[in-house]
């Protein structure tokens, strides 16, 4: 072969090998990425109940130094609960009230579950988060007389995080929905708490 | 028109041109002798390196600031409505693991940003906008405008949003955000910062256009038009 054979060849394997780090690089990032909204969350893994994330400015107090969202939306205070299914299903459980709220279940691969307030029953919204094999023991162990209340969630991935949003649409409101936030729990569901009656 | 003076330079320019080509040979005569000896492994060297430098290059381009695909473009709106779904491209989810971003999720809501006037002029800080019209069907919206970057350190804004709510309609329904640098009757919108591009971001929560954004109609979003610049 040519020299200048060579280095085309040379060159044009170069490309080919950019083109596979390219889709390499960009499948890893959210992999590998420590600063995502999965990793952050994982570091208050052990709150036991929803770490805010995004507080709204009520009066003179300005939002809260955590707040790692690119653009939030100022009207808008966001909450956050990571769970790890390994250690048992993920119970979030809320109180509605007069504020609109959303709450959304983030896998690896992007949000796959999503329910409002307009869901609620009686003013509060239960979701349980759980693997396949977690699903099918609640359900062989489900007492028949006892209708349960709970949404249950078959999770695509161990890992996560589940999101509150709390709209405030007046300013007046931004307190009650930084509380609103606040108040939703989240707790491992342990296999006792799910046999208890009226739990 | 020649003059004489250009006649006797004339032959000199040839010769210059054969000393440029002289040179040139010499060039190519040594550089074709370092390719003679380039060895196999620094070639593999040569390969490996611009592979792994386009290719993290590329990839780093592609994913720091938006989202390079899967917006729905409607006049000079963009929606995403798959920025946040379990189907999102993996360059969609990479931008939002790069910056910390909780996308909206389809049953949430819907993020449907503008950075582009009607007439397709990037929106200025330094200018007047009126943004007016309707919103698709969602039981809250907020309409909030950012910089691009992070925010001027201390600068907090009066207003960086509007709601579904606080906002000051017409008798028919409709309304007029006005977007400008100087404080405005009715929906004033200040300008959050002295200078530069600017974005709009209209959120819309608890809507049924996230599942269906393709037939978004042009009438159904709000309308920017520039009112005038500061000069």
């Amino acid at each position: 072969m040519t020299p200048r054979g060579r280095v085309l060849l040379a060159t044009v394997c170069g490309l080919v090998i950019a083109g596979l780090v390219h889709i390499a690089a960009v499948l890893l990032i959210p992999r590998v990425s420590e600063t995502d909204a999965l990793a952050r969350a994982r570091t208050a893994e052990s709150l036991d109940h929803a770490m805010r994330i995004h507080t709204l400015a009520t009066g003179d107090t300005p939002p809260a130094a955590e707040a790692w969202l690119p653009v939030p939306d100022p009207a808008v205070a966001v909450g956050l609960c990571a769970y790890d299914l390994s250690e048992g299903p993920l119970r979030v459980a809320a109180r509605t009230g007069p504020l609109m709220m959303s709450m959304a279940v983030h896998g690896r691969r992007g949000a796959f579950y999503a329910v409002t307030d307009q869901a609620a029953l009686r003013g509060s919204l239960d979701l349980v988060v759980l693997t396949r094999r977690q699903f099918d023991e609640a359900l062989a162990n489900e007492d028949e007389n006892e209708v349960s209340r709970d949404v249950r969630i078959v999770a695509t991935d161990r890992q996560g995080f589940v999101v509150v949003r709390v709209i405030a649409e007046l300013p007046s409101q931004r307190a009650a929905a930084n509380e609103a936030v606040q108040a939703v729990s989240c707790t491992v569901d342990t296999g006792s708490e799910e046999t208890k009656p009226g739990g | 028109m020649t003059t004489p003076a250009d006649t006797t330079r004339m032959p000199a320019l040839p010769r210059d041109g054969a000393g440029i080509r002289r040179l040139g040979g010499v060039a190519r005569d040594r550089a074709r002798a370092t390719l003679r000896s380039a060895s196999d492994i620094s070639l593999v060297v040569y390969a490996l390196v611009l592979g792994g430098g386009l290719g993290l290059a590329s990839a780093d381009y592609a994913t720091s600031g938006g989202y390079p695909f899967g917006g729905v473009t409607v006049g000079p709106w963009t929606a995403w409505p798959r920025a946040g779904a379990v189907g999102a491209d993996p360059y969609t989810r990479a931008v939002n693991a790069r910056r910390g971003e909780i996308p909206l999720g389809v049953g949430e809501g819907l993020l449907i940003t503008a950075a582009q006037d009607d007439e397709g002029r990037v929106l200025d800080a330094g200018c007047t906008y009126s943004v007016a019209g309707v919103t698709p069907p969602a039981r809250a919206w907020t309409l909030t405008v950012a910089g691009r970057g992070a925010r001027p350190n201390g600068a907090s804004s009066l207003r960086e949003a509007f709601t579904s709510t606080e906002i000051l309609r017409e008798a028919d329904g409709t309304f007029v955000i006005t977007l400008a640098p100087q404080a405005q009757p009715g929906n004033w919108m200040p300008m959050p910062r002295p200078s530069g591009p600017v974005r709009l971001a209209l959120r819309l929560y608890d809507t049924p256009v996230a599942a269906s954004a393709g037939t978004l109609d042009r009438s159904a979003l709000p309308a920017i038009r520039r009112n005038g610049c500061r000069t």
